[in-house]
């Protein structure tokens, strides 16, 4: 074996590090990124709909709102040893640990995002005899959109975080190489996992950022396709526009609040 | 005809993130099975065991020793690292994890515990100082839990007391029982507990008549507590029988020659149902009957001070013994 010079003086920095764990690196950032992508996704599909019945039925928004609040005050280290007894050592305990948390964000987000849709949009829409899914799908949704990518957004870099708790379990992705990098005081591990785990909440959120961009081409002053008639379209489009950041402004001090 | 676009786009996308979640929840599925299950199936392969590991250093290379030589012998292996003794204790029993690397004295008193309520260590301990007699008291406690205890070796990690080489060199001494007659006053670099447990001062005042002076609570084998005794400020540290890091602080054993610490041997512990074939015991028994305190002690600097890979390096030390083929 060659000497491993940085790895035994113990370097912050340590190419050699580098070079020998490229696997065990590459593995838990694929681990790290299946289990939060997992997780914001599944979150996603449980909360929208949450949302949408809460907005129906008021009595049960506040006892959703409530109890997911309640779901994230718990911490994280405590919700996955209590969730142990139910699935054993799994990704499936981490992932629903981690889906529970993003419901707290994302249901308050969409919702508020849903409830930001102006009444003069609905009034028009249901006017020219949309009907309420027509509605949701055509009007509501489109323009609820910022705020529920300002959730989806919060909610990914808040579980690239947390992911690494599921180290406990052996399914925690980069936490697994912090956590016995500082057990071992492993410099070059701890500094090397850490910048990938911000690395990739960045990245997360700047991918996040160019689709909500791509979604809604509306909020910017000039779209990127061709539409057909750009002249009819840029003069209809500040209405919605306005309505959109109105929207967004509206549901960031929540989102933040819910944090 | 403008929403025409934007509907499509919203439902391309809703669409796109549906596929995307199924797929990777496949894909999440598929890799639980590899890791988890799959004990059914592939006869010729003898099936595959999951080995256990806690998280610090000596734990993850036997585990890695454990998994190497089974995985050898023909079983198809992989390695799960968890947090600590209750995460993996019951994971263990039902099956999850099939093969753990123990401590005799340590898991006894674990189960003590669980079975005869928390302060039965204290007030009823089942290990003692005697491997044996340890083992056996573990066995009778772990086999209603499904589990079973292959038999010890010699290598054990366990509390030990050093003094600064200078130190033992000026006093001539070589045990605890010379510190004893030394009549030296000493302060022991530990945790606040060393105060009331009986392996700490309580013992080393009633079994070797060493006079404690007091106690210096660094805690246990920390820097801080083997800088304090290098530079003389203490005399004694409470560390364990594997720490690799003696030297680094020109420290050196004493040995408990009246076996005054529990006997936390290395014990391999399976699952019966899962791993409780005489060819795993057999397999095991080899390392178990080759491993040595100072093997183990040479692993862990290896991977703590040289940062080699616990798998190589579990991997040289086999090999070095003729358990594997090179």
């Amino acid at each position: 074996m060659s000497e491993p010079n940085c790895l035994v003086a113990n370097d912050w920095v340590c190419g050699e590090y580098l070079r020998t764990r490229s696997q065990e690196l590459t593995d838990a950032t694929v681990q790290h990124l299946g289990i939060t992508a997992v997780s914001v996704v599944i979150g996603l599909l449980i909360a929208f709909p949450l949302a949408l019945f809460a907005r129906r039925h008021r009595a049960f928004a506040g006892a959703v709102l409530g109890l997911t609040t309640v779901l994230y005050a718990v911490p994280s280290l405590a919700m996955f040893s209590l969730l142990l007894p139910v699935f054993g050592l799994s990704a499936a305990l981490v992932v629903t640990g981690l889906v529970l948390y993003s419901l707290t964000i994302l249901v308050r987000n969409i919702l508020a995002g849903l409830e930001a849709v102006p009444e003069d949009a609905r009034e028009a829409a249901r006017g020219m005899g949309y009907g309420s899914w027509r509605l949701l799908w055509e009007v509501e949704l489109p323009l609820s959109l910022p705020a529920l990518f300002a959730g989806v957004r919060i909610a990914t870099v808040a579980t690239v975080a947390m992911t690494t708790v599921g180290a406990i379990v052996d399914y925690g992705g980069l936490g697994g190489l912090i956590m016995s990098g500082l057990q071992t005081d492993f410099k070059a591990q701890v500094l090397a996992a850490s910048v990938l785990c911000v690395l990739l909440a960045v990245t997360a959120d700047l991918l996040l950022l160019g689709l909500q961009r791509w979604l809604t081409p509306w909020t910017r002053i000039r779209t990127r396709r061709a539409a057909p008639t750009p002249g009819r379209a840029a003069a209809e489009l500040p209405a919605e526009s306005d309505a959109t950041s109105d929207a967004t402004s509206d549901a960031k001090p929540e989102a933040a609040g819910a944090i | 005809m403008k929403t025409f676009p934007r509907g499509t786009r919203m439902a391309g996308t809703v669409l796109g993130a549906l596929a995307l979640s199924v797929g990777l929840t496949a894909c999440g599925g598929d890799s639980l099975e590899d890791k988890d299950s799959g004990k059914a199936g592939e006869k010729d392969k003898k099936g595959s065991l999951v080995v256990g590991a806690a998280k610090f250093t000596e734990s993850k290379v036997l585990a890695e020793l454990y998994a190497q030589l089974l995985s050898d012998a023909g079983y198809s292996t992989s390695i799960k690292t968890v947090e600590n003794r209750e995460i993996y204790a019951p994971a263990l029993e039902k099956g999850q994890i099939d093969v753990m690397p123990e401590y005799a004295a340590t898991l006894a008193e674990f189960l003590n515990a669980k079975e005869n309520g928390p302060k039965a260590p204290e007030e009823k301990p089942v290990a003692s100082s005697d491997a044996d007699d340890t083992v056996a008291a573990l066995r009778k406690l772990a086999k209603p839990r499904g589990l079973k205890v292959l038999p010890h070796g010699e290598a054990v990690d366990q509390n030990a007391f050093a003094v600064s080489e200078r130190y033992a060199k000026k006093h001539n001494l070589k045990t605890l029982s010379d510190l004893g007659k030394s009549k030296l006053k000493v302060r022991i670099a530990a945790g606040d507990e060393c105060e009331v447990r009986p392996f700490c001062a309580p013992g080393l005042k009633a079994s070797y008549g060493i006079d404690v002076a007091g106690i210096d609570p660094k805690g246990v084998g920390t820097p801080q507590s083997k800088k304090a005794v290098q530079d003389g400020t203490d005399q004694l540290v409470l560390t364990t029988t594997t720490d690799a890091t003696l030297d680094n602080y020109d420290l050196v054993l004493l040995e408990d020659d009246k076996k005054l610490q529990n006997a936390d041997n290395v014990v391999p512990v399976v699952n019966a149902k899962d791993a409780g074939s005489a060819e795993i015991a057999d397999v095991l028994g080899k390392l178990t009957d080759t491993l040595t305190t100072d093997d183990l002690m040479e692993l862990n600097r290896k991977v703590d001070a040289e940062r080699v890979k616990e798998a190589d390096a579990a991997k040289e030390y086999l090999e070095s013994k003729g358990l594997l083929k090179k």
